[in-house]
């Protein structure tokens, strides 16, 4: 079963409801629409009649569904049938409440989620993607980073980054977030927070009388960088001072200035295109 | 007098390691009304031993970790050493009932993986740590640098003010020209030597205790003193060149207050961080 089709029945019915009140009924949905059909004019005098077949035919209808296909049409049908219900309400409170409160009842336009066909005269109303400001095309090649003055006349620090290193990932992932999150509530601004790759290091114990090594252990070690700027000098010591009390055990805590090499390290080495470089020059 | 005012208020106004601005705004008002009323300037050095292993939890804490490591481990899927020693056993287990059949190879004379849980076992059960209440912690000996490892550790020295010996974070007197941070290094060296390897973090003092001389003492030029309070962090823990004056002590925040009177420890608390 398609997953998207019941919500389409969904909205198609919700559509029915928000719309003006008119004489005919609309047709009652077509599973089920054996015993109903034929029903015509419920609008009439016969009105309180007219309920109880329809709750008959809806039950009828849902028995009869049901003792059908179960696994497949039954979500379907369940829609169908709340679908219907919601009609049944609707046509219920219709004589007692106005038209505008009807459509707050069935959502509101903004929630109904169904949009006007081009015939229709409120078609693009709503529209304001054309009003929003063009957007550059998105270059390829990154751009190195802006440098920030270190010591200027506010006495402010430019990038800096911390580094957090580790040989257990969930403890300094915690850390790297609980960084983070510090940094949001003292307003310090975060540029980025990236990992760097994990480095792999096998412990080997060589045996002693015997030069066979052996796998003794292998340890991965991770390291997460945040990076900050705009930090005041006034501030820069206290805030160092709280990462140093929290740091837990087991995690080693750098903190430098953001410099071309570190941006480097982030970015893989071409070897082919450096050897072709070469051979050009 | 005028001159040694005037030398004072230019050098907090132009210092280049920035003070607080609560500090320059008072050395610009100094300026106009310090004629009357001069201060003496002294620099002191907070130095702080960082903890070496984390406080142990609380009783909700430790609950919450048990909680949460077995959430976790419910919710895991096995590891590869897991699901390779979940296979070993159902071969053994189907060797056994097939009584010896060894249609397969008994190739395996690499290690099973119990094998290798007895061997890490073993090596767990040798590997001692080390003690979290140390020796100093028994005998309550606040000299040593080894107690304590789970806060913060200050450096109390004594010192004779005036005609007192009184127990305070050290502390030299300014000297004109040198800036404050200088000034509370110097303290540091002065009590403890010269190799100290001590990271002070900012040029800006933390706290300042200000008070006036007893009225025997007191002067028109001679008001009182005002002492800055600057933070270093200990980066080396071995002092074995060290301690040259008589009486230290390392103590933490909440035995401050056996030591230190009550006003200078309302002040020095204010900059205190313990966790």
């Amino acid at each position: 079963m398609r997953p998207g089709s019941c919500e389409h029945r969904r909205r198609r019915v919700v559509q029915k409801l928000s719309s003006s009140p008119r004489p005919t009924p609309t047709p009652p949905p077509p599973a089920g629409g054996g015993t109903r059909g034929g029903s015509r004019g419920p609008w009439g005098p016969g009105w309180g009649s007219t309920e109880a077949r329809r709750g008959d035919a809806l039950s009828d209808g849902r028995g009869s569904v049901r003792g059908a296909g179960m696994s497949a049409a039954l979500p379907k049908v369940l829609c169908l049938k709340k679908g219907a219900l919601l009609k049944q309400v609707f046509v219920l409170s219709r004589a007692a409440t106005p038209r505008e409160s009807c459509l707050c009842a069935a959502g509101g336009a903004l929630l109904s989620c169904h949009r006007h066909y081009r015939s229709r005269p409120t078609h693009g109303i709503g529209r304001f993607q054309y009003l929003l400001p063009k957007e550059a095309p998105k270059k390829k090649k990154d751009k190195v980073q802006m440098k920030e003055i270190n010591v200027g006349t506010e006495y402010e620090y430019g990038d800096v980054n911390i580094y957090m290193t580790s040989y257990d990932m969930c403890l300094v992932e915690h850390f790297a977030q609980y960084v983070h999150k510090l940094c949001n509530r003292l307003s310090v601004k975060v540029n980025e927070s990236y990992a760097m790759p994990t480095k792999t290091n096998e412990v080997q114990l060589l045996e002693e009388r015997g030069s066979k090594l052996q796998l003794d252990a292998v340890l991965t070690t991770h390291q997460r960088v945040v990076q900050i700027s705009g930090l005041s000098s006034t501030f820069a010591p206290i805030l160092l001072e709280i990462i140093q009390n929290n740091q837990p055990e087991g995690v080693h805590l750098l903190v430098k200035e953001h410099t071309e090499a570190d941006f480097k390290s982030r970015l893989k080495s071409r070897p082919e295109l450096e050897e072709l470089l070469a051979q050009m020059n | 007098m005028a001159a040694r005012t005037a030398v004072h208020c230019g050098l907090s106004g132009s210092v280049m390691a920035a003070p607080t601005q609560r500090a320059a705004g008072w050395g610009r008002r100094l300026c106009t009304a310090a004629a009357h009323r001069p201060w003496r300037l002294f620099g002191a050095m907070c130095l702080l031993r960082l903890p070496r292993i984390t406080q142990p939890l609380e009783k909700e804490e430790e609950e919450m970790a048990a909680l949460m490591g077995q959430i976790e481990l419910e919710k895991s899927h096995y590891s590869d050493h897991e699901i390779r020693k979940l296979e070993e056993e159902e071969q053994l287990r189907r060797r056994r009932e097939s009584s010896f059949d060894d249609d397969e190879a008994p190739s395996k004379t690499l290690i099973m993986a119990e094998d290798l849980e007895e061997k890490w076992e073993q090596k767990l059960l040798r590997f001692k740590a080390a003690p979290r209440i140390t020796d100093a912690d028994k005998n309550n000996n606040r000299t040593s640098l080894n107690r304590r490892l789970d806060s913060n550790l200050m450096l109390l020295v004594k010192q004779k003010i005036g005609n007192q010996e009184l127990w305070l974070l050290p502390q030299v007197e300014w000297q004109p020209g040198e800036t404050l941070r200088s000034t509370a290094e110097r303290a540091m060296a002065a009590f403890l030597g010269d190799h100290i390897q001590a990271k002070i973090l900012g040029n800006a003092p933390y706290g300042i205790y200000k008070y006036k001389f007893p009225r025997a003492i007191r002067t028109e030029d001679n008001v009182g003193a005002k002492v800055f309070f600057f933070k270093a962090f200990l980066q080396s823990s071995d002092l074995s060149q060290a301690e040259l004056k008589e009486d230290y002590l390392w103590v933490t925040k909440d035995e401050l207050g056996d030591y230190l009177k009550s006003e200078y420890l309302k002040k020095v608390n204010r900059f205190l961080l313990d966790l």
